[in-house]
């Protein structure tokens, strides 16, 4: 019997209405002064409104995405059968593995940036953000990633469900609601802690925790960076933007490396804009996280931080 | 496109304008005081970090303010319940003009055009006459 290669279950669809109470509930805890959070009315409103974008935007271009995966698919090197337990480990880890690799480029190379950059925008970390997804990572061709999975045997269905599971379980990190989890699950995994430092433009923290739901890619890749109580993490993009309009979120990072190519005096420099690092520039003359960490650092010997070293570890 | 789907969107759309609706009318916001001198001093310290400040005019509603730092102008101004950092030469900022009291500063870049702040109306006129 050939694999399934539509999922029966689409853990995404399944968590919606999870996704919509645990935003109500952190907005009337923090109404009550229960727990840590803040809202602003407009951010919200675009989070969301990215939220549902990205849902249409997914819909044009999930056609291609499925259509490619099951072409790779059709030449898989092993059968890997759905129902068998240590599949699904398998599929667990890989998945995880590549979804590492896709943050990290999606950081770190400015094509992949500019479809990618909208999920940081926010200068607020709650619930809501999670739902900044991007309108164009279909059309950035990341998903092109995942194909070796396919090709290995693992059923597209198989595929989509734990990229879903990856989804849903990233939402829920998206809080100041918790601190700190126990010491064996921030170890081993992506925690609201972790996924704070990742979402935070303090120099110390820029480019780390690139995690999806294991945090032990970052720690084996060299990218991972505890939360320090002494630096409270400041959320949002470098240079910030000007405002709340939500295709501005979803299309400036587009438009600047179309600007910068218009400029573009030789191949090198075309080549630099579109896939050098995020703020790279042919005279140096914009920062890169790399610059911006260095300056940091030099800033930090000429005046050390005091740091507490038992709150890093 | 099925009905259902539409149904499906305009659901989502009803609690994305739901949750809107409660967050507005619970105001958790970040408390935001009116920026004073050492405020813009930290913030800017962040955003440009060793860049030395020569003068600072806070906007007359505590909202935003200039810094000069040589040939630059340092803009901070809010956005929500934050702030946004830019900056241009000081020599263009000296040519924001002013339109109904607020003076707009327009940046060459897409992901913030330009910046409205209240500062006195001769805050230019003074700021020529600062000694660097």
């Amino acid at each position: 019997m050939a694999a399934p290669t539509v999922p029966a279950i689409d853990p995404v669809t399944l968590a919606v209405p999870f996704f919509i109470l645990a935003i109500v509930l952190e907005i009337l805890l923090a109404r009550f002064g229960k727990v840590k959070a803040v809202y602003e009315a407009k951010d919200t409103a675009t989070s969301l409104l990215m939220g549902f974008g990205s849902g249409i935007a997914g819909l044009l271009t999930g056609g291609v995405v499925f259509a490619a995966s099951v072409w790779v698919y059709n030449y898989r090197l092993f059968d890997i059968p759905m129902s068998a337990a240590w599949a699904w480990l398998a599929i667990f880890l890989l998945e995880d593995l590549t979804y590492y690799w896709f943050h990290r480029l999606s950081h770190e190379r400015r094509f992949w940036w500019a479809a990618h950059v909208n999920h940081h925008t926010s200068q607020h970390y709650n619930l809501a953000t999670a739902l900044r997804q991007t309108w164009t990572g279909g059309a950035a061709g990341t998903w092109a990633l995942w194909l070796p999975l396919s090709l290995l045997g693992f059923p597209p269905a198989m595929i989509a469900i734990q990229k879903g599971i990856s989804l849903v379980f990233q939402f829920w990190i998206h809080t100041e609601a918790v601190r700190r989890l126990p010491v064996w699950v921030e170890a081993l995994f992506n925690t609201p802690s972790h996924h704070r430092v990742h979402h935070a433009r303090n120099p110390r923290y820029l480019d780390s925790n690139y995690a999806g739901i294991l945090i032990i890619w970052d720690r084996m890749f060299g990218t991972f960076v505890p939360e320090l109580d002494e630096e409270p993490c400041r959320y949002g993009v470098v240079k910030n933007l000007g405002d709340f309009n939500i295709f501005r979120v979803a299309f400036h990072e587009w438009v600047g490396i179309f600007s910068d190519l218009l400029t573009a005096k030789s191949l090198r420099e075309a080549l630099g804009y579109l896939f050098g690092a995020p703020g790279w520039s042919p005279d140096g003359s914009r920062q890169t996280s790399t610059m911006l960490k260095a300056q940091w650092a030099e800033m930090q010997t000429a005046e050390p931080v005091k740091t507490d070293p038992a709150a890093a570890s | 496109m099925t009905l259902k789907y539409i149904i499906t969107q305009l659901v989502t759309l009803a609690i994305v304008g739901g949750i809107m609706g409660l967050v507005a009318w619970v105001k958790i916001p970040r408390a935001t005081p009116p920026l004073d001198e050492a405020e813009v001093k930290r913030r800017l310290a962040e955003d440009f970090p060793q860049t030395p400040l020569d003068q600072i005019w806070l906007a007359l509603d505590g909202r935003g303010a200039v810094a000069r730092s040589g040939d630059l102008a340092l803009l901070l101004f809010r956005l929500g319940d934050s702030y946004v950092s830019r900056s241009m030469a000081w020599s263009q900022a000296l040519q924001a003009e002013a339109i109904k009291g607020r003076f707009c500063f327009k940046f060459n870049d897409f992901a913030a055009p330009k910046a409205s702040l209240a500062l006195a109306p001769n805050w230019a006129k003074a700021a020529m006459g600062e000694t660097i």
